[in-house]
């Protein structure tokens, strides 16, 4: 019991002197996050609407494959990005192993495979009409796209919510493209791993209790956004 | 006879090989009524989306307006923006009432005073200019009716297609459509109207045309049934 009380009195306690490692870590942590999320959703939002409006040949096997690679462990998605990144590795030109960027670049070929898969979901199951009712109003096929989007809002937002969740919670990756160095890559997650290890238990649930508190700030605002996209 | 704003020729329309629409040839005269009928699954509906853009045929050419139309292509919005379709059981999207009437609009680039103006006028048309602020999808069946009907009208379009605008309509909607295709008819919209032979749809048609099997029957073309 001790154990969670005392992660749980040290986590306000760094909420609240604002230890300035700790908001660098946090601070860190929401970035390379929300970017990875964005980069993904760039990509996966409009391929999942595509996927879900269309009706073409080896649909059904798409939908299975994002199925699958749901379950794409972190550590694999860290190993092949290390390996495109590293320095004889066919991206390691650009330099950005073991920095933040790495990580974006990690965490973000991980959210796509969910966000699309979700985004698939959500469109294939909203009513098939709103595409045709906004054409026969005067839409592009663009415009449709939009309004197709527009009706699934609670559930785009509830798929890029899951991708933010999926990031900012996972180790494996950020650990191994970025390297966990202190005051740069060391995001919540890799300092958690590092605490523990050093039997830091507390301070670990102490970080773990704040990476709740951002998670729950960043979900608050989407919440906002829904409400105001109608 | 006054001209053509359709003409099909040699349109076909199948569904896994199974022919769900063929018409040799069917004109649809400007300003005009015309009643299409014809038991379920007849090819009602079918022809609607095509009439609207939103089918492509497999076959055949649709002409509007004396203008072969391609059958995809980012041209066809333009010619769409011309055309309008209240489906059967209409879609409204999940906001207010004014915003669903004023959809159309946006996408035409009105401004906002014009849209709001626009809007209040279609929803007094159906008889529901109260309903503005509210939730689309709370309404009942036949105030969703009548909004659908407000948000093509807004459109001022020069082809309005129905679905079966009387099926399942309580009586007062019901008065409220026939009412608006009474004013339309002086306006020189063209309407087509699909229906299962109704009462209601033919005390409006000025003209009415049999659809079995996806043909024109043999008494197509014949003038209304008065
Ligand atoms: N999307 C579709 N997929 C398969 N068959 C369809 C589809 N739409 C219509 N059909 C078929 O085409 C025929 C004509 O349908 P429809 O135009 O809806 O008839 P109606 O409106 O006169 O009742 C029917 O046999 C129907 O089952
Ligand atoms: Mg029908």
């Amino acid at each position: 019991m001790d154990f969670f009380l005392g992660g749980l009195t040290r986590g306000l306690g760094l909420l609240i002197n604002l230890d300035p490692e700790v908001y660098g870590i946090a601070w860190l942590s929401l970035r390379v996050s929300l970017s990875a999320v964005i980069l993904a959703a760039l990509a996966a939002v409009p391929l999942g609407l595509v996927i879900g409006q269309k009706e073409f040949l080896g649909k059904r096997f798409l939908v299975v494959v994002f199925n699958t690679l749901l379950a794409l462990p972190t550590v694999v998605v860290g190993l092949v990005v290390y390996g495109l990144l590293s320095y004889h590795g066919p991206l390691g030109g650009m330099g950005i192993l073991y920095t933040p960027w790495a990580m974006v670049a990690a965490q973000a070929v991980l959210a796509f495979p969910l966000i699309t898969a979700l985004v698939i979901a959500a469109v294939i199951t909203l009513d098939n009409r709103v595409g045709p009712t906004a054409l026969t109003l005067g839409a592009t096929p663009m415009q449709a796209a939009w309004a197709v989007l527009k009706e699934a809002r609670f559930a785009v937002l509830a798929a890029l919510a899951a991708g933010f969740g999926r990031v900012i919670t996972e180790v494996g990756a950020a650990i191994m493209v970025g390297g966990n160095i202190r005051h740069y890559t060391r995001t919540f997650t890799t300092a958690i791993a590092l605490e523990t290890s050093k039997g830091e238990f507390a301070q670990g649930m102490a970080l773990g209790f704040f990476l709740l508190v951002v998670a729950l700030a960043v979900n608050l605002a989407s919440h906002q956004l829904q409400a105001r996209w109608k | 006879m006054s001209q053509a704003l359709f003409s099909l020729r040699g349109v076909v329309k199948r569904f896994d090989q199974r022919e769900a629409l063929n018409l040799e040839r069917l004109d649809l005269e400007a300003g005009v009524i015309t009643v299409v009928e014809g038991p379920n699954g007849a090819g009602k509906t079918t022809l609607l989306s095509i009439l609207a853009l939103i089918t492509p045929p497999d076959q055949g050419r649709l002409f509007f307006d004396g203008q072969d139309l391609p059958n995809s292509g980012s041209q066809l919005t333009a010619w769409r923006r011309q055309i309008t379709l209240v489906a059967q059981q209409a879609y409204l999207f999940d906001t207010s009432v004014e915003k669903n009437v004023a959809y159309g609009l946006r996408l035409r680039g009105l401004e906002r005073a014009q849209r709001e103006d626009r809007v209040g006028e279609a929803l007094a048309q159906v008889g529901l200019a109260e309903f503005g602020p509210r939730r689309a999808k709370r309404l009942s069946g036949g105030e969703m009716q009548r909004v659908a009907l407000a948000r093509a009208l807004v459109l001022r379009p020069r082809a309005l297609l129905l679905d079966e605008p009387f099926a399942n309509l309580d009586p007062a909607s019901a008065l409220v459509f026939e009412r608006v295709l009474g004013e339309l008819s002086g306006q020189g919209c063209t309407v087509v109207l699909v229906s299962h032979a109704l009462e209601q749809a033919h005390r409006v048609a000025q003209r009415v045309v049999y659809l079995r099997g996806g043909r024109l029957a043999p008494d197509a073309g014949q003038g209304p049934s008065a």
